[in-house]
């Protein structure tokens, strides 16, 4: 998956899933779009089924700090690196 | 402290509409809101009873998606009543987030529908559907989503009173909020109870053999409390608010006082936690007689619990006579919406104000032969002028719970 694929999936989600309407790349979603800890858990779910695997807690403690699509994306292609070299 | 505390504000969603119009006019032309039971697809088919109480139209809802996620059924009719109360009480946004404020404010189990969804993926989904359960939605489903999704949508910062007494759940809440007010706690509280559309609760009652089975056929001729051919209650849905502020607060921002709460009790039986008990009762009635610190003879009508029952209108009427005799009108509300479980007491507050306001008082619905063994008491058969000044709202629960509240006319000049 290319950084803009991966981008335009997760605004997919932010649209779908949060009613989040395009949001900036770096807005800070808390501040600006209402989005928090309970939003993050759910991301966190839509992630795993874009991956197709599940997070560890680790990897999912990771994303806490997580405030802007911007940084959503970092996340995954993170973790998308970790499982291709696994694979 | 001793403060005066009244009603400044309401909103209800029953079985018999939205409005005061709307619910008056079931009221004094015989119209019931009960209907056919819901085929659920789960306990509807092995449920003896085929009726409930049902909110059969379209509420109109307009939340945010940052509210509505933490919200299940019984969390939109709390905050939708919520909502309409705190607009139409013309209060500001200084005193709902003052900390001055508080919410008491319950159902019966939280949101069973959300629940019934958590335990379908919880017993026949696999790992990776179990592990979708997540935090939404316990607080969707908990005991107390009612109390603080309306806490987060109006940034209230006060008390949180969350009382899960089944059919006492907002009486307590108005009885709670009166007293934190009365006792200088708090400044306002807004107070009620909501349940939604639900067969668990029909299921427990019917497998209880509590539940009326007889009409079927003719829901709206179901319950009846009173009544000879009385066979048992019918579950309702519907949701109820009102806004209860300390009285000088209130006349000095020019607030329309609604009515008067004056006195307020709970006890328990002390024992059986499913049967009547007419001591229980009694002495609910007499604590809640002296809290308000009048007598007997100074409450001139009465909103009875009045299920339906085979003995509970019985110990009711039993009791209601040991303590007043026969002087004050008696009706029992639920005959036209069936028991709206944690919402009955807010509801039937509110349908004792509109009667205050208009000066009349209605018949119980489908008491067309009084049983003799409740015949002792002055039972309300037609639509008649009659001025309440001084009434008693009754509500008891499983569990022994029992509550009366005493609510006032404020004549306002």
């Amino acid at each position: 998956m290319t950084r803009d694929e991966i981008t335009a999936h997760i605004l997919q989600i932010f649209r779908k899933e949060f009613e989040i309407e395009n949001p900036g790349l770096d807005d800070d979603l808390r501040e600006e779009h209402e989005f928090d800890s309970i939003d993050a858990v759910e991301l966190l779910l839509q992630i795993e089924k874009m991956l197709g695997s599940e997070l560890t807690q680790e990897e999912k403690k990771q994303a806490m700090d997580i405030r802007t699509i911007n940084q959503v994306c970092d996340y995954i292609e993170g973790l998308a690196r970790i499982r291709q070299n696994v694979s | 402290m001793n403060r005066r505390v009244v009603i400044t504000a309401c909103s209800a969603i029953t079985p018999i509409g939205r409005t005061r119009a709307e619910m008056l006019h079931c009221l004094t032309n015989g119209v019931s809101g009960v209907k056919p039971l819901k085929e659920d697809g789960l306990l509807s088919s092995f449920i003896h009873s085929k009726v409930f109480g049902t909110v059969d139209y379209p509420v109109t809802y307009d939340f945010k998606r940052s509210f509505r996620k933490t919200m299940g059924p019984v969390a939109y009719y709390a905050c939708q009543v919520a909502k309409e109360t705190l607009e139409s009480s013309g209060i500001g946004q200084d005193l709902i987030t003052s900390g001055r404020l508080g919410v008491a404010f319950g159902s019966t189990h939280g949101s069973p529908t959300v629940q019934r969804e958590i335990y379908k993926t919880f017993f026949g989904g696999t790992q990776s559907d179990v592990r979708s359960i997540g935090a939404v939605d316990y607080l969707k489903s908990m005991v107390h989503t009612t109390a603080v999704n309306i806490t987060k949508m109006f940034g209230i910062t006060g008390r949180v009173i969350s009382s899960s007494t089944a059919c006492t759940t907002s009486s307590q809440s108005i009885g709670f909020g009166y007293e934190m007010i009365k006792f200088g706690m708090q400044d306002a509280m807004l107070c009620g109870g909501a349940d939604e559309y639900d067969t668990t609760t029909v299921a427990v009652f019917d497998n209880l053999l509590a539940c009326s089975t007889a009409f079927n056929d003719t829901p709206d001729q179901t319950p009846r409390p009173f009544d000879a051919k009385r066979d048992g209650l019918v579950v309702g849905e519907g949701a109820g608010a009102v806004l209860l502020e300390e009285y000088e607060h209130a006349r000095k921002r020019g607030a329309t006082i609604l009515g008067e709460v004056i006195g307020f009790s709970c006890n328990n039986n002390g024992g059986d936690l499913i049967l009547p008990n007419l001591q229980g009762i009694t002495e609910t009635i007499r604590i809640g007689l002296r809290d308000a610190g009048i007598s007997a003879g100074e409450v001139d009508f009465i909103s009875a619990h009045a299920t339906g029952t085979k003995m509970g209108d019985v110990i009711e009427a039993q009791a209601i006579h040991n303590v007043y005799g026969d002087h004050p009108p008696v009706v029992g509300l639920k005959s036209y919406m069936g028991h709206t479980m944690g919402s009955c007491g807010v509801i039937e507050t509110i349908i004792l104000l509109h009667l205050m306001r208009e000066g009349y008082i209605v018949p119980t619905l489908n008491l067309s032969k009084i049983d003799e063994r409740c015949a002792m008491i002055r039972h309300s058969r037609e639509v008649k002028d009659y001025p309440i000044r001084t009434a008693a709202v009754q509500n008891f629960a499983f569990g022994g719970v029992n509550t009366n509240l005493f609510i006032r006319k404020i004549s306002q000049g």
